[in-house]
């Protein structure tokens, strides 16, 4: 039986995400600040196979990106949010396949990710009792976060799109 | 009545005679008030081309270095007697492993490097990874190969230091920038900016004495404590090469 390279292109591309991640291109960041790099994945996954499997793919995305950082914050309900967000949108029509609408809703489920993670540092110190030093921080965490991830989302998704549609087109 | 006009050739200053000795006179009161500044420059071209060379300059230079480094390994061996006298945690040269950076998260949420010596090379949860310049972080989690680094500017990342000039004690929290915030046990404490932060060497995680940073600015007007933001010596972002101190007791 001959293997299909084109059949597995979801599952090679979800497997180098955390590869990226530990990558971490310096040429591709900003003032060190990296783009958002699971939403370029689940942005194109999502729009293909609807909000509910994206919402769990989030959900799994999510598990294994916070296996890396052990910390007791999560990725997991952005990521979640934003799956169920992509598959809605496109389900609902509302998606048109060009590099604005890619950039913008990269940039805006980046943005839900990080302030959720953000809430959650905050939440913590504010539990703790301590000092809120990290704000000014994390406000410019985020925003070069949706900065980067809007700018590089229309080369990024789109290219995994046509990928995943492909693959799509071969499975059924 | 004849008028006789005088030459104009024989007025003092068409005289060259005169001038010469005038020269000559300016140069002696030059040479006498500038107390040979003109000697000594010439000197300086002439001598010039056989001055010491850099050759003999970096001769000097290792000499000196040698010299430095015999004075640093009396001094840590005095150190490492004194505190075995006093029971105190001992690190040795035995227990460092020179390590690379492998991975490099310093700009997002994560403030992170992965190093490629993990539990197979001795390295535990824990150890303290020390940079050119001074310690960057704690080990966090080792694989079997590698092991990963919260770096001390990480949102979560606290460490005891202490402040060798006024012998005071605090805590470096990492805020997520380049600087992390020193927080002072106490309101009125003597400190400077500019001042170093170190290791302390009673701490039972790093090893003494340590280099951290620099004090860059004092917050005097927090409450209740004395709060100085700390310019890191060393930079994580630039640094490939890194030393792990295995925690041995």
């Amino acid at each position: 039986m001959k293997f299909d390279l084109n059949q597995y292109l979801s599952l090679i591309s979800f497997l180098i995400i955390p590869l990226v991640i530990f990558w971490n291109p310096s040429w591709l960041s900003l003032m060190g600040h990296q783009a958002y790099w699971p939403i370029f994945w689940l942005l194109p996954w999502a729009l293909i196979h609807g909000p509910f499997k994206s919402m769990l793919l989030g959900f799994l995305l999510g598990f294994i990106l916070d296996s890396f950082n052990a910390d007791m914050y999560t990725q997991i309900p952005g990521l979640m949010i934003c799956g169920f967000w992509f598959g809605k949108i496109e389900s609902s029509n509302k998606f048109n396949n060009n590099p604005i609408h890619f950039g913008l809703t990269a940039g805006i489920g980046s943005l839900i990710c990080g302030v959720i993670y953000f809430c959650q540092i905050v939440l913590k110190l504010f539990l703790g009792n301590s000092p809120l030093w990290v704000f000014s921080y994390g406000i410019q965490n985020i925003f070069s976060q949706v900065f980067l991830t809007s700018l590089l989302a229309p080369v990024f998704c789109k290219w995994l799109y046509l990928f995943f549609i492909k693959e799509y087109k071969l499975k059924m | 009545m004849v008028k006789f006009r005088r030459l104009s050739n024989s007025r003092w200053w068409n005289n060259r005679k005169y001038w010469t000795i005038i020269l000559i006179f300016s140069i002696l009161l030059i040479v006498r008030f500038s107390k040979t500044f003109i000697f000594r420059d010439v000197y300086y071209f002439i001598t010039k081309p056989f001055w010491p060379g850099e050759y003999q300059q970096e001769i000097l230079r290792k000499s000196a270095n040698q010299e430095l480094n015999i004075k640093l390994s009396q001094l840590e061996r005095d150190n490492l007697r004194l505190r075995q006298l006093l029971d105190l945690q001992n690190f040795s040269e035995a227990n460092k492993l020179n390590s690379s950076v492998i991975s490099r998260n310093t700009g997002s949420w994560w403030k992170k490097i992965i190093l490629n010596k993990g539990s197979q090379n001795g390295v535990s949860t824990g150890d303290a990874v020390i940079g050119p310049g001074g310690l960057i972080g704690i080990v966090e989690n080792t694989s079997m190969l590698t092991s990963s680094v919260q770096l001390l500017t990480a949102p979560s990342s606290k460490v005891g230091v202490w402040n060798q000039r006024a012998n005071l004690h605090g805590l470096l929290i990492g805020v997520g920038t380049k600087t992390p915030k020193l927080f002072f046990y106490s309101k009125d404490v003597d400190i400077k900016v500019g001042d170093y932060i170190l290791s302390s060497p009673a701490s039972t995680i790093l090893p003494p004495n340590i280099p951290i940073g620099i004090i860059q600015s004092i917050d005097n007007e927090s409450k209740p404590n004395t709060v100085a933001t700390v310019q890191l010596t060393a930079q994580p972002e630039a640094i490939d090469w890194v030393q792990i101190f295995r925690m041995r007791f």
